[in-house]
């Protein structure tokens, strides 16, 4: 498992996608910063200037654009393996759980090596390390992580959850923050599975109930694999 | 205890059932073949013991146990794709380490040595040549010096001298006491390695035994031909009754009948008949059929049965 989730993390890093996506990480968290620290005095004046303001920047681009960048890196993680039956050297070799499991470990660590580093780079404007908002900036990004390794198991072809990912990514945060202000029930009911809603009662425990998507998505794809023939 | 046991072995896709019912024990130590052409159903019944396919019905014991885990088994799957951003070297650690074995690069290199690899320890799978990929997927199988191996058609689509390398690979293996099951649709491959066999057609297996026993059972026959001048159809009524008392099977031909007989001692009477019914023959040619002759007359066989 540990193994595999390695591979994983070594592979994301790799990738050119990958690359560019760290690298508009930093530059726009680091831009917001810099801008924000630019017009501080006004800033100020109008509603008061902490330090998690510029952590805000951060957690801001992780919600609009967070999903789509989980979906371009990870669409594929688990039905690569099957489709180029790379797969079949890993299931001779270890459970099919540890695949799945790993492949889980290895994009979260990526995620949170990216967000840390992120954190730290706006480190000279925040003054401080802000936990709390670096969890959510985490968790909102592990729910997406969860979605990926899910759909990757249950879709058989790369290409097919290459456009489902995407078409998610832009779809859930339409969704998220249409039932902010909806009274339709059904988008309402929608809303409960995706992070916004517990992202906008404006407490940090329900930050950590959506740490409970990820983990039912794992555990449905471990289900899943159980069940695949290679 | 058998290193392979399987019983009632079943797989269906859909409506068809790919392997159907398989019954089968493999002696520890035995190279055994499982031949069959495309689409027979090995790959399927191969994959379903090397864990990679469930079963749809039965079950099988590999070394007395029925899970993998734990256990020495060393896979070569079919098709064997490997990552393009790997080398040689780099995959064979990649693999050790899933395996939780602990081998130093000089032994991974004396691995890739083993499968005449080791020029390319270092260059990216992206550049492998398919016979480089099967020997690769070889070396992969044997990380863990297992019990036993499986190779799903370890020779096909490789060159001549790869398939030599395979071969004397696998004649070594045997040699060390490692159980080897593989399929093949290659009947010299078999012919050559294998112990025991099994013979695979739509699903159920037609023929198992050993190498020496299918030879006693199917390769005792003759077939006989005989180069002859025009038979007429005086000559065809008298001659027609004879030969089928004499032989098991007749190809009629215009100047070339083809019997397939017993022994040699019915070759003069056949010539006899011949004489007896005035036709002239010019020359007999006596062959013994070959393990791919009798592979084909069993599925022609079958077909005509079914």
């Amino acid at each position: 498992m540990v193994t595999i989730g390695l591979r994983e993390f070594q592979n994301l890093f790799k990738s050119i996608r990958s690359v560019i996506i760290i690298l508009f990480i930093f530059s726009v968290t680091l831009g917001m910063a810099q801008l924000i620290s630019k017009y501080k005095d006004v800033l100020g004046a109008v509603g008061g200037l902490d330090g998690d303001v510029y952590m805000g920047g951060l957690l801001f681009l992780m919600i609009a654009a967070g999903p789509l960048f989980v979906a371009s890196l990870s669409h594929s993680a688990i039905n690569q393996e099957i489709h180029s039956r790379t797969i079949r050297f890993l299931a001779t070799k270890v459970s099919r759980e540890k695949i799945v499991l790993g492949k889980f470990l290895g994009t979260a660590l990526y995620w949170f090596v990216c967000l840390f580093v992120a954190t730290l780079l706006i480190l000279p404007f925040t003054k401080g390390f802000y936990f709390n908002q670096f969890m959510e900036a985490l968790i909102f990004i592990l729910y997406f992580v969860g979605l990926a390794i899910f759909l990757s198991t249950l879709i058989p072809k790369p290409g097919m959850t290459m456009f489902l990912g995407i078409l998610l990514a832009i779809l859930f945060p339409i969704i998220g923050l249409w039932s902010l202000g909806s009274d339709n029930f059904f988008i309402d009911l929608v809303s409960y599975v995706t992070p916004y809603y517990y992202y906008s009662l404006g407490d940090h425990f329900y930050t950590y109930v959506v740490l409970i998507f990820p983990i039912l998505f794992v555990l449905a794809s471990l289900l899943l694999i159980r069940k695949k023939d290679f | 205890m058998y290193a392979l046991e399987t019983k009632g072995l079943t797989k269906i896709y859909g409506s068809k059932k790919v392997v159907n019912e398989i019954d089968l024990k493999v002696g520890q130590g035995s190279v055994f073949g499982f031949l069959g052409k495309n689409g027979a159903g090995k790959s399927t019944f191969i994959n379903m013991l090397a864990g990679l396919i469930h079963p749809s019905s039965g079950s099988f014991t590999i070394l007395g146990k029925q899970h993998h885990q734990n256990q020495k088994i060393g896979v070569l799957p079919d098709y064997s794709t490997f990552y393009d951003d790997l080398t040689a070297l780099q995959h064979l650690k990649y693999f050790s380490k899933l395996l939780n074995v602990k081998l130093t690069k000089s032994e991974l290199l004396d691995l890739l040595q083993r499968v005449e690899l080791e020029d390319a320890a270092n260059v990216k799978a992206k550049k492998f040549s398919f016979g480089m990929k099967k020997k690769l997927g070889i070396a992969q199988a044997l990380l863990n010096k297992p019990d036993i191996l499986f190779l799903d058609e370890p020779t096909s689509g490789v060159d001549a001298n790869a398939v030599l390398t395979i071969h004397r690979l696998i004649q070594d293996i045997s040699k060390e006491g490692t159980t080897i099951f593989l399929t093949s649709h290659n009947l010299d491959e078999v012919e050559k390695l294998c112990d025991d066999i099994a013979i695979m057609n739509q699903g159920v297996i037609t023929v198992r035994g050993s190498m020496q026993q299918l030879r006693d059972k199917h390769q005792n026959k003759l077939i006989v031909s005989l180069k002859h001048t025009q038979v007429n159809a005086t000559q065809m009524s008298s001659l027609r009754p004879q030969l089928e008392d004499l032989a098991s099977a007749i190809e009629w031909g215009e100047n070339l009948t083809t019997l397939t007989v017993d022994g040699e001692w019915l070759i003069p009477e056949i010539n006899r008949s011949f004489l007896h019914a005035n036709v002239d023959v010019f020359r007999i040619v006596v062959d013994e059929p070959s393990l791919e002759e009798i592979f084909i007359k069993i599925g022609e066989n079958q077909r005509s049965a079914s």
